[in-house]
């Protein structure tokens, strides 16, 4: 026995345990969002825990754990929910619209931030998981993984598998829904006023259409 | 410098996301000194990045009994893989041992995997739990048997034309003996199939089939008997081989070797050493 067992090294185990354990909330962040259901989030990273302790061998060491963890997850999630890959991005139209952010003025901008901290208003934090969850998988995907794991575009773009520009893509058109749905919210709170979207090619991001082409494409 | 805006909005996430090289970062610097709409657009970036990882992992922060399932599933695997290399592990062992029994069927790569099997075969065995409960079965030594160990050898030393050589028509062979007899597939240990006979062992006033085979000039004879009249494991030696109890001994220069297996026993004898018949016989039960 000694014999056989002297050629599959497995004292790794307890070290890699620990390790991945550390990341538990990492994992578990992202695979709520993905899921959007706690239950389900918590089975997602059992089974992708489970699925990383068997392909342990496969980690290069030295490399972001967390960042292999979440390319595991990543595609236990697709294979689990979307068989055909994560959703098209439904936004159909150029991806070629101009990255401009100016689409409201600085002072509706600077409304929306609270003076206190580096954060939105309170009164926009609340809304915030909710316009998370509202975006396509893939520009959700993306900016959780930029803004809540603080990843970098090369490690984006290994986990989701696309070329970097790609990723920034997401991110900006993520970014963006994200931005006028809280300015919608701020709208109706009336935190800001109502301006004209400024910059001639600039597309008022229209969410109630961008909503409409979803549903129509499900 | 001042850029214009369009330029160093494309730029002005990738800042935010500290993604920009050096050059480019002095570049947006500058350029935000000057534009108060741009400074604006790098600030609700930041605040969006701040809310959104604030709102995202408060809300999902892992409970502790989420941290207990974790590592009781990581446990559980842990185990699972634990019992896998040991059943891969068992599976090796259970190749036949004896090199003579390999080199006729196993290539040249499998036979560094069996001669670890070999070797680590040839150790003293740990299964203690076997050889406790094959020491507690002894019963007394009788004399018969020691006879009937002799009527198995002699039998085996002559050479005689077997009764029956067809191997489907050996089991006819079973209301003679009083125990089902079939004819093992022993070919993949290079052995030859030779025919079959009934041996009676006068002493006991029982018979046993005999199996012969041949192997490489080496007569091999299999006895099936009624093992609950012959207990043979009173006088042969215990050991255990593939996790299975084997009784072996050796007369007149012989080696037999016995097993029992839901009360018919099985006896190899060969003049072979002890080992390869033992090794045999377990064989001859798979």
């Amino acid at each position: 026995m000694k014999f056989l067992s002297s050629l599959r090294p497995r004292s790794d185990e307890g070290d890699f345990e620990r390790e991945a354990v550390q990341h538990l909330g990492a994992l578990l962040a992202v695979a709520t969002r993905m899921t959007r259901n706690s239950t389900e989030a918590e089975d997602l990273v059992q089974d992708t825990l489970v699925k990383a302790m068997r392909a342990r061998g496969q980690f290069e060491a030295g490399t972001n754990m967390r960042a292999w963890l979440l390319r595991i997850l990543t595609n236990t999630f697709i294979n689990r929910y979307r068989r055909g890959g994560l959703e098209r991005a439904i936004l159909e139209g150029p991806d070629a619209d101009p990255l401009a952010d100016g689409w409201v003025s600085a002072s509706t901008m600077s409304a929306m931030r609270d003076p206190e901290s580096v954060a939105l208003r309170p009164v926009l934090e609340a809304e915030i998981r909710e316009a998370l969850d509202e975006l396509p998988e893939e520009f959700r995907l993306a900016v959780v993984l930029a803004d809540v794991e603080e990843l970098s575009y090369r490690e984006i773009s290994d986990i989701m598998g696309c070329p970097i520009g790609t990723v920034m893509s997401r991110l900006h058109r993520g970014r963006r829904l994200l931005k006028a749905r809280l300015y919608e919210h701020a709208l109706g709170m009336g935190i800001v006023g109502p301006e004209p979207v400024v910059g001639e090619a600039e597309e008022p991001v229209n969410l109630a259409a961008y909503r409409a082409k979803r549903g129509a494409a499900r | 410098m001042t850029v214009p805006c369009r330029r160093s909005a494309a730029l002005l996430e990738p800042f935010t996301d500290g993604e920009l090289p050096t050059d480019k970062v002095v570049e947006v610097e500058t350029h935000l000194a000057d534009c108060s709409c741009c400074r604006e657009s790098v600030e609700l970036n930041r605040a969006l990045k701040a809310s959104l990882k604030r709102a995202v992992t408060e809300e999902s922060a892992p409970s502790d009994e989420f941290a207990r399932r974790i590592q009781r599933a990581l446990a559980a695997e842990g185990k699972r893989e634990a019992a896998r290399s040991e059943r891969r592990e068992a599976a090796d062992r259970g190749r036949p041992l004896a090199w003579r029994f390999i080199v006729p069927v196993a290539a040249a790569a499998g036979a560094t995997l069996a001669w670890g099997a070999f070797e680590q075969q040839n150790k003293p065995q740990a299964d203690e739990r076997v050889l406790t409960s094959m020491a507690t079965s002894t019963p007394g030594v009788t004399a018969s048997l020691d006879e009937m160990i002799d009527e198995f050898v002699s039998h085996h030393a002559e050479s005689q034309t077997p009764d029956v050589v067809e191997p489907s028509l050996v089991r006819k062979l079973e209301p003679e003996v009083g125990v089902p007899v079939r004819v093992p597939s022993l070919q993949q240990y290079g052995l030859r199939w030779e025919g079959a006979s009934v041996v009676p062992v006068r002493q006991l006033n029982q018979r046993a089939a005999s199996l012969r085979y041949s192997f490489d000039g080496h007569r091999v004879t299999l006895y099936v008997y009624n093992s609950t009249q012959f207990p043979l494991r009173a006088t042969l030696e215990p050991r255990v081989v593939r996790n299975m109890p084997v009784y072996v001994g050796s007369r007149r220069g012989y080696s037999i070797a016995a097993v029992e297996k839901r009360g018919v026993g099985y006896a190899v004898a060969t003049d072979l050493d002890d080992r390869e018949s033992a090794e045999l016989v377990v064989a001859s039960l798979h």
